[in-house]
């Protein structure tokens, strides 16, 4: 089906997207691991985390990404707002380790950092969240590249070395052009362009498009390997513009998947379910009637929009505890896995 | 003829005069100076001057070109800090070397971190010398020849066609040797170009051509995170390569307004003694 009535970019024929349901992760960084093991096991990548994970409330990777400017000033689109490169110390530094010394020849020391002493690093205040007990909170919340529908790295770029690609508005460097300007750091508000120092060119998730278009070994479509790997299933990937797929209902149609900082305006095609959590305790363990994770919290991250959000999941649950039926619990609760990734719905065009 | 030596009037002859020692006044600093505005002379060498603290550089006339932001859209363009290089070129029978030096206290010679900029410097020639591209970065009809220099001790040669197309020649036919060093008031960059004259690729300018050949400068300041379009350049300039070395057709103008300006005198001058040898003779 066409996608009337979904704002994808000009030019682009379908534009790939994933939900990730923020109630689901664990903070195992499985989806880290397959995408280090997959992309980022080269010479110059050993800072970047294409895919990470972080605790909520928290600095995130790079510490305090959301300070450091990057995005558009409006709707619009025709003002960018220039943003600035995070230093090594914000991104973690590489530590090195006697894994051989220790494993093999059993020296009796530490396993630690022996190049520096860090005082930072990715997932540095991992757990730690907010609020006091008993009534403390945090939550993970994985982060890819969006593939933003107005993406400001591209726009930031001289080169025009980075690029939407018509066929499924995947954001991608151009090694060959590229020149390490760096321009596209800081113009991504999310900070998901690294600069790899080694080859002196910019580097950042690729949706796994090779994977996506089935050039593997095996010559069959799989969806990104943070996605495939996710120990709990909690991502959806397809296309926005498939109004057969989740991720259409999720989005457009029950306007419970919401893009992180709608306000930087590059229009994010990685969607979250906002996360919920028990209500609050009293100091004598008695359960009140009051949200754990204040909405003002989440308001921050996915805007005025996650009230309504919130209060469409709780309708549908409360819905399905009266015994009735939803579309929607049964969407969030993945007992269709056939849904879960449709890659392959517009490979005839 | 004689009509208007007969009926000549002495204001006339007067205010000719003084427009001719008002116009020699103009002149006279330029021609004084004997070189040519933006001319950047080029000496005739026995040996390699490859080595920027070679002495055989003690001998080669030196041009100041001032340097400006360049104009382009990138975030900062208008924040440059290097406001002039020194300029100096020698040319052996086989090879041209230009020698670049500029202040610039803090060595900038690595990218190796997210927020590093090196210190980089380039000379711009027209792929085609009888032509004056677009200042910035040519155009696609009217491409540049790019020399860069990287003080994380990697030289380029780019071909441009307008802002944002550069490209790399695989094999770059210029070669750079730079060394700190002391330029002006405190320590700076000297850098040294060499390539040979005669070019092999199509696309690569001759530098063996008869022509005065127009060349500009651009140099980026790293530690102010200078890159792309953010660097201060200039003008074009040229070496004067043509057959009368000296021979920009600006200066061929000056210097024709010149000597005509001189006859001028000499004739207005005999005229005038003559009419007065004439009156005295009445
Ligand atoms: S998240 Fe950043 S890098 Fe990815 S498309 Fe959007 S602006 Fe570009
Ligand atoms: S693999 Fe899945 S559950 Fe584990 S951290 Fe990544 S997104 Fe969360």
């Amino acid at each position: 089906m066409a996608h009337d009535d979904v704002d994808i970019a000009e030019g682009v024929d379908h534009q790939v997207a994933m939900v990730m349901d923020l109630n689901k992760c664990i903070g195992c960084q499985t989806c880290t691991v397959a995408c280090e093991t997959l992309w980022t096991e080269r010479e110059g990548t050993e800072y970047m985390y294409w895919n990470n994970v972080e605790t909520r409330p928290g600095s995130g990777y790079p510490r305090d990404w959301e300070e450091k400017g990057g995005g558009w000033e409006s709707e619009e689109h025709n003002q960018r707002s220039v943003g600035e490169i995070p230093s090594q110390q914000d991104y973690g530094e590489d530590w090195e380790f006697d894994h051989e010394g220790i494993l093999k020849e059993g020296a009796e020391k530490a396993l630690e950092p022996e190049n520096v002493d860090p005082e930072w690093g990715p997932n540095w205040d991992e757990d730690q969240g907010a609020g006091e007990h008993p009534n403390s909170y945090h939550f993970y919340m994985p982060r890819i590249c969006n593939h933003c529908t107005h993406p400001s790295c591209v726009e930031a770029c001289p080169r025009k070395a980075i690029y939407k690609r018509e066929e499924d508005g995947v954001v991608l460097v151009d090694q060959e052009r590229c020149r390490g300007y760096r321009y596209c750091v800081e113009g991504c508000p999310y900070k998901k362009v690294y600069y790899n120092a080694v080859t002196k060119r910019s580097e950042k998730c690729v949706f796994c498009y090779p994977r996506i278009e089935g050039e593997g070994p095996d010559d069959e479509v799989h969806p990104p390997a943070c996605a495939d790997q996710c120990t709990t299933q909690l991502r959806l990937v397809g296309y926005l513009d498939d109004q057969d797929g989740p991720i259409y209902k999720l989005v457009e149609q029950y306007e419970v998947a919401l893009p992180l900082h709608p306000e930087y305006s590059t229009s994010p095609n990685v969607y979250y379910i906002p996360p919920t959590a028990p209500p609050q305790h009293s100091e004598d363990g008695e359960t009140v009637d009051v949200e754990r994770i204040p909405r003002s919290y989440l308001e921050e991250l996915f805007g005025e929009q996650v009230n309504d959000a919130l209060d469409t999941i709780e309708r549908e649950r409360a819905k399905v505890e009266r015994g009735g039926h939803s579309e929607l619990m049964e969407i969030l609760q993945d007992k269709n896995p056939a849904q879960q990734y449709r890659l392959e719905v517009f490979s005839d065009d | 003829m004689t009509e208007i030596v007969r009926g000549g009037r002495p204001l006339l002859v007067a205010g000719l005069l003084a427009g001719l020692l008002v116009a020699s006044a103009a002149l006279a600093p330029l021609i004084a100076d004997a070189r040519p505005a933006r001319e950047i002379p080029v000496e005739n060498v026995e040996n390699s001057l490859a080595d920027p603290g070679a002495d055989g550089w003690g001998e080669v006339p030196a041009a100041t070109v001032p340097l400006a932001s360049a104009p382009s859209s990138v975030p900062n363009a208008d924040d440059t800090t290097v406001r002039e290089v020194e300029v100096e070129a020698a040319r052996t029978d086989g090879k041209l070397f230009v020698r670049l030096r500029w202040a610039d206290p803090s060595a900038d010679r690595s990218a190796s971190s997210p927020r590093a900029f090196a210190d980089m410097a380039a000379i711009q020639f027209p792929v085609n010398a009888t032509t004056q591209p677009a200042i910035a970065m040519g155009s696609e009809r009217n491409l540049v020849n790019v020399w860069q220099w990287s003080a994380t001790d990697t030289t380029q040669e780019l071909l441009a066609g307008g802002p944002g197309t550069t490209t790399i020649f695989e094999q770059p036919a210029v070669s750079t040797e730079s060394t700190r060093s002391d330029v002006g008031e405190g320590e700076g960059w000297s850098v040294v170009f060499a390539r040979d004259l005669n070019a092999s690729v199509d696309n690569r300018t001759a530098l063996d051509a008869d022509a005065d050949l127009s060349v500009a400068l651009g140099i980026w300041n790293g530690e102010n995170s200078e890159r792309a379009g953010q660097k201060a350049v200039s003008e074009w300039y040229y070496f004067p390569f043509g057959p009368d070395d000296g021979g920009a057709p600006f200066q061929t103008v000056l210097w024709a307004i010149a000597g005509a300006a001189i006859a001028l005198v000499i004739v207005v001058t005999a005229l005038s003694v003559r009419r007065t040898n004439e009156e005295g003779k009445l």
